[in-house]
């Protein structure tokens, strides 16, 4: 009986109503900081931050922006990495061309403009639903990426629009260290997760919901459709655009329009698939399985191949990864569609019986 | 029976309504009164949820007037009928499937939560607040409707009985003056019935909320209702008290014929 929530009694509604209700839940997600913020950076390498938890979390932040939309809000898109090229080209930008712009301020700047672009390319979706609404959303993702060659402007007349992003200068310290850039990132990632949280379990989530399962009942509840669709992809491409915003200033250092393509988009797709639709512990499990898969392929399908004597080239380690990333979200898709935080859930039920069978 | 009924607060005039070639409501005419119960009956196909669809704003109608408190109504959307405190349920249960039963029930609070977007992301000024006095109500229409015991459950794992009363809920949590309910009790047993007549029946007494109530349940309807419209092909047949409708020869025939 390690996991449960019998004995905690609720004596107000607002003790009810706090952020993790159960007291374990609220320890796992204290101790889980204190690790990010403290433990990570004593004993971890600079290979993984910069190859690994660096990504991490921004991909965390994108997949909790499409999560917002399409596991909560109930609209498909297929153009997250658009939004989040929006940000990143957004956020050089502000820094570029307005003197002394403080560079978080310019991250809410990127995140701002995905919004209004996002707003802009959710204005189908008042008219047309599912399939098609994600074919529009695929018309987003190939014409910003298409705006940001065509227009040199954008790139400060770089060649074939690459751009290499600014210093990151915080309150007059420069970011260097790839230790330094983790602890923004996950500063800003713990602060948006955190808010998302809020909204989805406030009436701005609970509209969203509503509006995804049943539009009709929704509206004659008095929920008016357009401005909560709208809301979505604001709010959901503010998150991919400060994560695009993230990803060139403290990941790559410098991006190029096609960077941000239709396969990263899936990728983020794939996430909340495998994660867990309409959960923002599902964005956090669903990033790490998508990232950290690939790397423990890397590192054990030469293992076993080389334990039976067979020829391996790079090459076929990354059609296996592609055949087994096909079949889980095939296995997500048909058995459970709400992924693994939906298992997570199952396991901390079976916990709160434990050690009784029912 | 000692209630009060009231002025008439909803005419209908001359309503028409066409979907392509079918006729769902021909040249249709009634009122509601105020705190009465209005049941509306007809054998399938009638125009019974349409007539519903047209109060609320979820169909409009090609021909036809509607007064509300006196005042003709112009083209409205669903949305707007929540503002002018008309809650309804619906013939398939219409629920939020993903949602807990509390959370169903809070969003008929909707419209009267007036914190925006940027307070629920922060938790901060009006949003906690009022997120917890909008529980409390909640809490009560759960008292009310005897359902205290299922509010964190996920709606779809309720059986239908209870979806339906969870349903009520989200209607009642709005407090509406007016509650338009589809066939409440289709598909229920005869406890289950029971004890949705007494909480519509409570709700008109305690509350006074009128209710326009569409049910195929005969002796129910007959039971609780105030006044009956009966419909036939989208066309009004009868029109008055139970005892009134129940020997009109036009209903008799028109549900005889459809074989009831
Ligand atoms: N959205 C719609 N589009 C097309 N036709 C419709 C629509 N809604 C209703 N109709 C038609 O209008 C007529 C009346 O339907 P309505 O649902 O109002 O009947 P009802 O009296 O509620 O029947 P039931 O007892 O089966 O619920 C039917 O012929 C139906 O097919
Ligand atoms: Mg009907």
């Amino acid at each position: 009986m390690l996991y449960r929530e019998a004995g905690q009694f609720k004596t107000t509604y607002a003790a009810d109503q706090q952020l993790f209700p159960i007291r374990q839940d609220r320890i796992g997600v204290i101790t889980l900081l204190l690790i990010a913020f403290i433990g990570v950076p004593l004993f971890a390498s600079e290979y993984w931050f910069s190859a690994i938890l660096i990504p991490f979390l921004i991909f965390f932040l994108a997949a909790l922006g499409l999560n917002i939309l399409t596991g909560y809000a109930g609209q498909l898109s297929l153009g997250s990495a658009a939004f989040m090229a929006v940000g990143a080209y957004a956020a050089y930008n502000f820094q570029l061309r307005i003197e002394g712009i403080p560079i978080l301020i310019s991250f809410l700047c990127g995140g701002l403009t995905a919004a209004a672009v996002g707003i802009l390319f959710g204005l189908p979706s008042l008219r047309i639903k599912g399939f098609y609404l994600a074919v529009a959303t695929l018309a987003a993702q190939f014409f910003i990426v298409w705006c940001l060659t065509k227009f040199p402007w954008l790139s400060n007349n770089s060649s074939s629009g690459v751009i290499s992003t600014q210093q990151l200068i915080i309150f007059g310290h420069e970011l260097k260290t790839p230790t330094e850039k983790y602890l923004l990132v996950l500063s800003i990632v713990v602060v948006l997760a955190l808010a998302a949280k809020n909204l989805v379990r406030s009436s701005t989530g609970r509209a969203w919901m509503a509006v995804r399962d049943m539009d009709v009942a929704a509206s004659v509840i008095g929920i008016r459709l357009m401005p909560t669709k709208l809301l979505a992809f604001a709010i959901s491409s503010f998150y991919c655009g400060v994560a695009g915003a993230l990803y060139a200033f403290c990941y790559l250092g410098s991006v190029e329009p096609d960077g941000f393509s239709l396969d990263m988009s899936f990728k983020i797709l794939f996430m909340i698939i495998i994660g867990g639709v309409g959960s923002i512990m599902g964005s956090f499990l669903g990033a790490a399985f998508i990232l950290l898969l690939p790397i423990l392929l890397d590192v054990l399908l030469p293992f076993f191949a080389g334990l039976f004597g067979l020829p391996f080239s790079s090459a076929t380690v990354s059609h296996i990864q592609i055949l087994i990333f096909g079949a889980l979200i095939m296995f997500f898709l048909i058995v459970e569609p709400h992924g693994l935080a939906r298992l997570w859930q199952i396991t901390k039920e079976k916990l709160r019986l434990w050690p009784f069978p029912h | 029976m000692s209630k009060k009924i009231g002025d008439v607060i909803l005419d209908l005039q001359n309503i028409s309504l066409r979907f392509g070639g079918v006729k769902a409501l021909t040249d249709i005419s009634f009122d509601v009164r105020e705190h009465e119960i209005r049941s509306i009956i007809g054998p399938n196909g009638a125009g019974k949820s349409s007539m519903l669809n047209v109060i609320n704003g979820v169909y409009h109608p090609q021909d036809g007037k509607i007064f509300w408190h006196g005042q003709e109504r112009r083209k409205m959307e669903p949305h707007m009928a929540a503002q002018q405190n008309i809650a309804r349920t619906f013939q398939n249960i219409a629920l939020f499937k993903g949602m807990s039963v509390l959370d169903n029930i809070m969003t008929g609070r909707i419209t009267k939560m007036k914190s925006n977007f940027i307070e629920h992301a922060l938790w901060f000024g009006r949003a906690k607040n009022e997120e917890l006095e909008h529980r409390r109500k909640v809490e009560e229409v759960i008292d009310f409707l005897e359902i205290q015991h299922i509010r964190k459950t996920p709606v779809g794992r309720l059986p239908y009985g209870l979806q339906k009363r969870v349903e009520l809920g989200r209607a009642l949590a709005a407090e509406p003056s007016m509650l338009l309910l589809d066939e409440p009790m289709a598909g229920m047993n005869v406890e289950e019935k029971q004890d949705m007549c007494r909480f519509i029946l409570d709700v008109n007494d305690q509350f006074g909320t009128t209710i326009v109530l569409i049910e195929h349940d005969m002796g129910v309807v007959m039971d609780i209702s105030d006044r009956v419209v009966v419909l036939d092909y989208g066309k009004k047949i009868g029109d008055g008290l139970p005892d009134d409708v129940k020997n009109n020869e036009d209903v008799i025939r028109a549900y005889l014929g459809a074989g009831h």
